[in-house]
């Protein structure tokens, strides 16, 4: 096969992660982008992609493309990705899948009705930090894991964008609980559920406690305690209350205790890095994922994780929402 | 009303230096206000009260105006003016901010509903247009009538550390906040002078720095409460506090030229020099990256790189 053609669409905050990326992947070639802003076109532009797009429906009516990176606020997955598959591209989709677990299993259903591949970003599968802590677990060198500690607490939407040279508005679909489907327990608890259950299994049961510092309808800090069916008991926390930027998990097993993290390189690192990689570290999981899902389409294998996997955090996260425990 | 005093032909305002005891900010304020010789007017209806709400950051960080302290200046207004005095806070909407959210998310609308007081978003204000110059530029600025009819305005500003060539934010560019257009970055060019435009438009009565919390380099606990009528005077004394030269700082000498007040001031109360040893000032590194992210953006190399 040769190289995998790739349209993407949505060029907001992850799309322009995922455009950087795909300028260095092997066998693939960014050959279409669509956005709705001209204006976030113009990198494409700058970057020689020939087809440029205001609608995303053009992008998929568009012959010369075999995949599509779908980069959209959340409530635009179940639409975007319904057509794509219809158009029989295949799709690597940002997580969560989804809003709600109908949605999901649309998305699901029109895939499979059409015979599509369809991979769901989560890049931390893809960290080298937490691939080793999986090497270690499935080696059994930990022994038998009893509890495990996951936190991601970052700026969540509320990232740096007054900072920035041109200020930015958070999107206004973030504010909307019902584009969202949720606060930071859908948005970053997927990210550490389905790493979660990468290394444990199903979860058996689960009970979060939702905090509201920011005074909105939708939670900005989540922690859960889930049971895995193994036996393992998880504490997750996730939050978008902080400056800061903590992503951290500590397993404690019958043999040995193993930490990992996930953090910021100094700018000055990060400049080195995108200019000689082109990628910093910081995102070697977002590009390791995506070159996978293009590995994966040229060696007709299924993409992991699958929207089955998506699917599957949906459920827990629905059932953490449902088992709420209150302590005022 | 301005509080002052002259040596010779100098002419010196007074700031205050409080620091807050027993987390009692009342008090504190109340201690700053007499140390410049303040004292509320009195017959007056309408109270405006301008905090820093630059972003969805609340006051833990150091860089949006504590409610409690506004909080404890309602309440001083009240007493020493009258209990049926009517107080608006005010803020306008910025390039990446929102009122509505912002009062949501910092604890005004809290705050509004404890104290019954009323916030307005100036952006959604009337208006009425004004011209002013500035350091030879022109400009044709929107007055929110919310300030315009204003019988007091204080402004309750934070000390920060901005982008060059501005380099402070304090109590003339917490005004800016009061422009109620919303696109705010637009003015980046030429914003010296279009924060000393808005001040000569919407002269505020009275600054009082909430430093309980400062951002500096980084957050600290510094307890700190300043005052004074002068808003140039403040800052002056804003920057010598944070390890800035105020010569350096373009904005506060056009501030003085065009009359919004004196670069000379006298310090009352607290050693400065007590809470500049204690403030997070910049080191070097810090210095540096500012200059290298700056150069970043000015050649274009930050957005190529995907820093913005």
């Amino acid at each position: 096969m040769e190289k995998i053609r790739l349209g993407l669409i949505g060029l907001g905050y992850i799309g322009k992660i995922h455009f950087r990326h795909c300028q260095k992947l092997a066998n693939a070639k960014l050959v279409a982008a669509s956005d709705l802003s001209k204006k976030a076109l113009k990198i494409a532009n700058d970057a020689g992609v020939k087809q440029k797009y205001t609608n995303y429906e053009q992008l998929l009516r568009s012959s010369d493309i075999d995949a599509v990176i779908i980069a959209l606020p959340t409530h635009l997955h179940t639409q975007c990705a319904k057509q794509a598959a219809e158009a029989k591209k295949h799709i690597f989709l940002e997580k969560p899948i989804a809003r709600s677990i109908t949605e999901a299993k649309e998305i699901i259903s029109a895939t499979r009705k059409n015979n599509i591949k369809l991979m769901v970003g989560y890049p931390l599968r893809f960290n080298p930090a937490f691939c080793k802590v999986k090497e270690r677990i499935d080696e059994g060198t930990l022994g038998e894991i009893e509890i495990a500690h996951a936190a991601y607490i970052s700026t969540g939407p509320f990232m740096h964008r007054a900072e920035a040279h041109t200020p930015l508005p958070v999107p206004e679909w973030w504010f909307n609980k019902k584009l969202t489907g949720g606060g930071t327990l859908i948005d970053l608890g997927s990210h550490l559920i389905n790493l979660l259950r990468w290394y444990f299994g199903e979860i058996a049961n689960i009970k979060s406690h939702l905090g509201y510092r920011f005074n909105l309808d939708f939670e900005d800090s989540a922690t859960c305690i889930a049971k895995f069916e193994h036996g393992t008991l998880a504490v997750i926390n996730v939050g978008w209350f902080s400056q800061g930027y903590h992503l951290k998990i500590d397993l404690h097993g019958s043999v040995r205790s193993l930490s990992a993290n996930h953090s910021p390189s100094n700018p000055i690192s990060t400049v080195i890095q995108t200019l000689t990689k082109g990628y910093s570290k910081f995102y070697e999981g977002h590009f390791i994922e995506l070159q996978h899902f293009v590995n994966c389409l040229i060696k007709d294998r299924p993409p992991s994780p699958s929207g089955e996997d998506g699917l599957k955090d949906l459920e827990i996260i629905e059932q953490a929402y449902k088992n709420q425990i209150r302590l005022d | 009303m301005r509080n002052l005093q002259t040596i010779g032909r100098i002419i010196l305002s007074l700031v205050s230096f409080v620091q807050i005891k027993n987390s009692n900010m009342t008090k504190a304020t109340e201690d700053s206000l007499y140390l410049i010789n303040y004292e509320f007017p009195k017959n007056i209806q309408n109270v405006v009260i301008k905090p820093n709400l630059c972003y969805y950051w609340d006051f833990t960080t150091g860089q949006t105006t504590d409610p409690k302290f506004v909080a404890a200046i309602i309440d001083l207004a009240r007493a020493r003016i009258s209990p049926n005095i009517h107080i608006s806070i005010v803020e306008s909407d910025a390039s990446a901010m929102k009122c509505k959210y912002a009062f949501k998310i910092l604890n005004y609308e809290k705050l509004a509903n404890d104290c019954n007081v009323k916030l307005v978003n100036l952006s959604e204000d009337k208006n009425n247009i004004v011209e002013a110059t500035a350091g030879g530029q022109s400009f044709r600025l929107k007055v929110p009538q919310t300030i315009q009819n204003a019988d007091l305005k204080i402004n309750v500003p934070k000390i920060k550390y901005t982008m060059e060539p501005i380099r402070l934010t304090c109590a003339l560019k917490n005004i800016f906040g009061c422009n109620p257009y919303s696109q705010k970055f637009k003015y980046h060019s030429k914003l010296g002078e279009t924060i000393v435009a808005i001040n000569k438009v919407m002269k505020f009565d009275l600054n009082i720095i909430e430093g309980n919390i400062v951002s500096g380099i980084q957050p600290r606990k510094l307890g700190l409460v300043m005052a004074s009528t002068d808003p140039v005077a403040i800052d002056t004394a804003s920057s010598e506090m944070v390890g800035l030269n105020p010569k350096t700082i373009k904005y506060l000498q056009l501030a003085k030229k065009e009359g919004l007040g004196n670069t000379t001031f006298i310090p009352k109360g607290e050693p400065l020099e007590y809470f500049k040893f204690q403030y997070p000032k910049k080191n070097l590194q810090a210095k540096l990256m500012s200059k290298a992210y700056t150069i970043a953006v000015q050649t274009g190399l930050s957005k190529k790189l995907g820093l913005e």
